[in-house]
């Protein structure tokens, strides 16, 4: 622990800390531009150079440690000289006259100011070049103004661990690159934005699409970040998009979010400061011209006095029906041509200016799609649903009725809203997206070891651990700012394995590729603890004092033979072999899956399957040794913490205990006897045949793209007596609506979120929502008290106060802790307990405090490829998409990169299919087919292929097979079989094609 | 006459070199062979990347962005990095010479031996005309390149990967009769 003095102030810091850390610790400001915090300091620029006592030459504060008794002097009259000298020559090559007169643009110019370097060039040298990305739609550079700091080029290798840029020539043409060839695609460039943040000079920088100009208020249609109008105020919100649950900082001017950025990378935050594609460039959807403005009712019902009726002739046009309108039904549009941009619509060409003119009309709604409704008041939209859901539930029963509750609306209105659907209507039938992705995670957890969320957290699995093994989940994708981390891990020497069926980013860098086939995990799990069982290797004192049912476990995988397990996954047994020894030999062993182990008919049981190899090596409970379910949404985690489930009320606290009912109805203020001690409906029970619901609520949901089968999911919609659709936009569930809500997003509201390692942080409100679309708390609020259950609160930060009151294990949460921070990680004991890090250092939250292992067999998928259906089709995300497109196929810059649906099939498939790259084949099931455009790509196995499903035009779920899991009814997305022909090809042509993805021109 | 850059320095010349048909990978059959033996030889794949790009060069005359491309996904590390080390050697051609490339010493003690006059009998009897230019024949790119390590025997002179000493402007014709 060296103390020294740094302008004359005495400091002590750790042992190897520099003097640069030394000056910052006491906010001592040394200048710096090729330092930047966290990266790997190179100390080429000697702006930061400092006298030191004693040393008769200028020390790079950077790059030198800091020593016992040092005299640190930062600004000499030897280093300001040496800075002056720096400065000038770096401006040599600078468009000087760019700088504002007296004042400065970015950090580089600041220290010019700072410094009082005269600004004209005395030489004529000229502007620095480099690639500049020209076309790029989100990321251009200016390399007239770079200072080759480098900056950028590690933030990329090291932060991302990407390296699309590098220095490249010698001596005065020295410069930045992009790639081989200055084109990003083909150097893997993912368009996170991390070259933008680091970047002094704004040389590197993004695009604004849309954006006002300062100076004369005028629209344009694109703006370099680094020319905008400063804002009038920054608000700390929480990402939308995945379950890592980054904090980014919304720029607000004239009540529009015109910019994001990322917090400070050494401030406390999930993500650090970086953020992917999605949450930097992806959230100008709030401002789309198709946000919902005013409450909306369905043509058709007239209110005479207090009570509304439905009168058929009424409805705008009896060739609608009671539900329907003039659009095609999605199965329509699947097999209809699809309109593409004729430039990049499979990215293999350089991006550049779509023909089609602005993205972001591109999937734009139909005028036509409001045709079967009038704009209402709020009074009118409420008095409607109030007096619908109570006639449904006094004619029927409250089980009559049921709520889809949103993984993208925060705690507090999500709980409200369950509260409304137990304490006010009566029934359990409350359910979200969560049943569609990790329910089954949940429900193996549940029997294991009686918990329902990580174990762990992302800092250990980047710091600590040393083995990850990661399953079905491509991270870099679908959880881009995670799986940098992951990658920076493998970096650091962790042992990384995957089991994914596809040579996805992670897969090539993995030590152990498990490229099983889709469905086949029970076998190598088996298959694994098997061997692990064979070598000796298990964790015999973990298993003999935390765990029950050992013996079971060993009978049940003793047929499974890492032979047998070759032959069911197509794993070699050698690999097994090796993926079982690296992970049971950890010593720290962290285990991370998502949608690929979830999403199956046999969901529950792969899961199982998991935890048994994760107790069996005693991979949990430890720093290091975490276990994750990575979960999907910003707020899946919360809106099943707080009770979105039709089994839990918050905590998990089952429905079934009349004490726990009491303690929630006494609460609220309701009959114990209003809420049944039965289960409610599962949202795959709620949709579909047989199901008794008459009359739903839904609340930020897109169901009929995102159910299992898609074209009976429509029907069922139709066949409803009363629907209410509560969001941003006349999504394809909310055109069969009776009423339309329209809510608020993310940057539109205060609340909470919880992210994939139980860490709950709070959103802030940046804007109004647009016209007359109100709060989401405002409007549950309001329904809840038309019910007539009595709901007083104001804000999101009371609705808390009771949240904390009724959930254990969130007790100590408030708004007023969580300001400013990064967040808590529950459980939260207490208002001074700074929550938990990790779980299940002492025992499992069980009666007795073991885990139970579960025997489980492999079974295989419901539907498997045949003679008729030779191709397995597997469905999931993009990187630059997000569940049905309802939020990123309305931004810029995502729809730019990624605008029409694709099959990704192997070159030697093509091949055979006598299909090339950008073709459109038709992919056709059992249930349905859909004309789609082929992506060449070996990241899928022969005989497989992969949709997304983020594309109502080609929607996957047409095809899926909407088998159930037995135990948590989360369908079968990840398997079924398909066929793949050639399409008769049509016309591509930008004018070609009909309404389907209209294009409205402005 | 000026003593004009290298032709591989990429950034003088840009190349507007671009190959619209679609990329021969080098590193298939043999050629993969030896470059999976060349690995073999240094603790990390990287350490390949130099000789990797020689091989690149012999089959094709030259690196293109593509074979850079294609190098670092051999050798798993980035198209920038790949490119950022060609850029940094002259001895790597960026855009197309000749089938005959001549590098003439011009430092200081082939200079004093009349360097000028070789590099000026090259370039009038290859019909290249000017430095880093190929010949219309396809035949020849002359370039001027630093120290050779021959200063004993000016005027080295490598063509390809021979190389000739003591070579005077009036045994120019004599060397180009050798490499038709």
């Amino acid at each position: 622990m060296p103390k020294l003095f740094v302008d004359e102030r005495e400091v002590t810091v750790p042992d190897g800390a520099t003097i640069l850390d030394a000056a910052r610790s006491i906010d001592v400001p040394v200048p710096t531009l090729c330092w930047y915090p966290k990266l790997p300091v190179v100390g080429n620029c000697r702006i930061c150079l400092v006298s030191v006592e004693g040393n008769p030459k200028l020390v790079p504060a950077c790059a030198t440690q800091a020593a016992d008794g040092m005299k640190v002097t930062t600004e000499s009259a030897a280093a300001v000289r040496s800075r002056q000298g720096v400065l000038s020559l770096l401006l040599e090559r600078y468009p000087v006259e760019q700088i504002p007169e007296g004042s400065s643009r970015n950090e580089f110019e600041e220290y010019v100011r700072r410094y009082n370097v005269p600004t004209t060039r005395s030489r004529e040298l000229p502007l620095r070049t480099g690639d500049e990305r020209r076309e790029d739609p989100i990321i251009q550079h200016d390399m007239s103004t770079c200072i080759l700091c480098t900056r950028c080029v590690r933030a990329c290798a090291d932060i991302q661990v990407v390296g699309v840029l590098d220095v490249a020539h010698r001596g005065e043409f020295a410069q930045i690159v992009v790639g081989a060839d200055g084109n990003p695609e083909h150097a893997s460039c993912t368009w996170c934005g991390e070259c933008v943040r680091v970047c002094p000079t704004g040389a590197i920088h993004d695009i604004i699409p849309m954006a006002v100009r300062a100076a004369s208020g005028e629209m344009v249609e694109r703006m370099r970040s680094r020319d905008m109008p400063s804002p009038d105020r920054t608000v700390r919100a929480v990402c939308p998009y995945c379950g890592v649950g980054c904090q980014i900082d919304l720029q607000v001017r004239d009540e529009k979010v015109i910019h994001v950025k990322s917090p400070w990378i050494e401030e406390e935050t999930p993500n650090e400061g970086s953020t992917c594609v999605k949450g930097r460039f992806g959230t100008d959807f709030i401002q789309h011209r198709d946000r919902l403005k005013t409450p909306m009712i369905r043509r058709g019902w007239i209110r005479q006095g207090d009570t509304w009726s439905y009168d058929a002739s009424r409805n705008g046009d009896e060739r609608w029906g009671r539900r329907g309108g003039p659009w095609d039904l999605v199965a329509e549009e699947g097999v209809t041509a699809k309109r593409r941009p004729r430039t990049n619509p499979l990215r293999t060409n350089p991006t550049g200016p779509s023909t089609l003119g602005d993205p972001q009309d591109r999937v734009a709604i139909p005028d036509d799609w409001y045709e079967p409704f009038r704009e209402a008041t709020w009074e009118e939209a409420m008095s409607l649903t109030a007096q619908e859901l109570t006639r449904i539930r006094d004619t029927y029963s409250p089980e009559a009725l049921a709520v889809f509750q949103s993984a993208k609306c925060t705690n507090e209105e999500n709980y409200l809203l369950q509260r409304l659907f137990r304490g006010g209507i009566g029934t359990n039938n409350v359910d979200h997206c969560t049943r569609l992705c990790h329910s089954s995670s949940v429900a193996a957890m549940q029997r294991a070891m009686n918990t329902s969320a990580a174990s762990g957290s992302m800092r250990e699995v980047e710091h600590e651990s040393d083995v990850i093994f990661i399953l079905g989940a491509n991270t870099t994708e679908s959880h881009p700012v995670f799986g940098a981390a992951i990658k920076r891990a493998v970096r650091r020497g962790a042992t990384l394995i995957v089991c994914d069926p596809r040579r996805i980013e992670l897969a090539a860098r993995a030590r152990i590729h498990l490229q099983a086939m889709p469905g086949t995990d029970v076998a190598v799990m088996n298959g694994m603890v098997h061997h692990i069982l064979a070598m000796g290797l298990e964790a015999k004192e973990f298993i003999a004092e935390r765990t029950h049912d050992f013996d079971r476990l060993r009978d049940a995988v003793q047929p499974y033979t890492p032979e047998r397990a070759e032959q069911i996954s197509g794993v070699p047994a050698s690999l097994i072999r090796q993926a079982a020894e690296a992970y049971a030999r950890g010593p720290r062993s962290s285990t991370l899956w998502a949608m690929g182990l979830s999403q199956h008919s046999t969901g529950t049981d792969i899961v199982a399957s998991l935890l048994n190899l994760i107790l069996v090596t005693g991979s949990i409970g430890r720093w290091g040794a975490a276990m994750i379910p990575i979960r999907g949404q910003n707020n899946v985690q919360g809106a099943s913490d707080v009770g979105a489930i039709p089994m839990f009320y918050t905590d998990y606290q089952t429905v079934t205990s009349p004490e726990i009912r009491h303690k929630f109805t006494s609460t609220w203020g309701v009959p114990d006897e209003r809420v049944p001690l039965t289960p409610g409906l599962k949202v795959t029970q709620i949709v579909g045949a047989g199901s008794p619901v008459r009359g739903m609520y839904i609340m930020g949901e897109n169901p009929i793209l995102s159910d299992p089968d898609v074209s009976h999911a429509e029907q069922w919609f139709r066949s409803l007596e009363f629907l209410a659709v509560h969001d941003l936009f006349l999504t394809e569930t909310a055109r069969y609506a009776d009423v339309v809500l329209p809510g608020a997003s993310f940057a539109e509201k205060d609340g909470t979120f919880v992210n994939t390692e139980r860490r709950i942080q709070l959103t802030r409100k940046a804007i109004d929502p647009p016209g007359q679309a109100r709060q989401d708390l405002d409007i549950v609020i309001e329904l809840s008290n038309r019910i007539g259950l009595p709901t007083p609160f104001e804000n999101a930060a009371q609705v808390m106060e009771e949240i904390a009151k009724v959930t254990p294990s969130w007790r100590g949460v408030s708004h007023a802790r969580l300001d400013g921070t990064g967040g808590l990680q529950y459980p939260v004991d207490s208002p001074t307990h700074m929550g938990t890090a990790f779980l299940f250092d002492k025992g499992f939250p069980t009666e007795d405090g073991k885990a139970r292992f579960v025997a489980v067999e492999f079974l295989p998928a419901a539907e498997l490829p045949d003679d008729e259906f030779p191709f397995l089709l597997n469905t999931g995300r993009q990187m630059y998409h997000w569940h049905t497109g309802t939020m990123t196929r309305r931004s810029f810059a995502l729809d730019a990169r990624e605008s029409t649906p694709t099959v990704e099939l192997n070159p030697a498939d093509a091949l055979t299919l006598g299909v090339h790259e950008g073709e459109d084949v038709v992919v056709a099931s059992r249930r349905a087919e859909v004309r789609i455009a082929v992506r060449l790509s070996k990241r899928v196995a022969r005989r497989q292929v992969f949709i997304p499903m983020h594309y109502r035009e080609a929607a996957a779920n047409l095809l899926t097979n909407p088998v159930l899991d037995p135990y948590a009814h989360i369908p079968e997305f990840k398997v079924c079989a398909v066929s793949v022909k050639r399409a008769e090809p049509v016309q591509l042509d930008a004018g070609a094609q009909g309404r389907s993805v209209a294009v409205q021109g402005d | 006459m000026s003593h004009g850059p290298s032709a591989s320095a990429g950034a003088i010349i840009r190349s507007g070199h671009h190959d619209d048909a679609p990329y021969e990978p080098v590193f298939v059959g043999e050629a993969k062979v030896r470059l999976d033996e060349l690995v073999k030889r240094y603790p990390r794949k990287v350490g390949a990347l130099l000789p990797a790009l020689w091989m690149v060069q012999e089959a094709r005359g030259w690196v293109s962005e593509a074979g850079m491309a294609e190098v670092a996904a051999q050798l798993d590390v980035t198209p920038a990095y790949v490119k950022g080390v060609v850029t940094f050697y002259t001895m790597y051609n960026q855009h197309p010479v000749g089938k005959y490339l001549i590098q003439v010493c011009t430092t200081t003690p082939c200079h004093v031996c009349g360097a000028e006059d070789v590099v000026r009998a090259f370039l009038d009897q290859t019909g290249c005309g000017e430095l880093g230019v190929t010949s219309e024949d396809g035949r020849y790119t002359v370039i001027e390149v630093e120290c050779l390590g021959a200063c004993g025997f000016a005027t080295p002179v490598m063509v390809n990967s021979d190389f000739l000493e003591s070579v005077s402007a009036d045994r120019v014709a004599d060397v180009l009769g050798r490499y038709r």
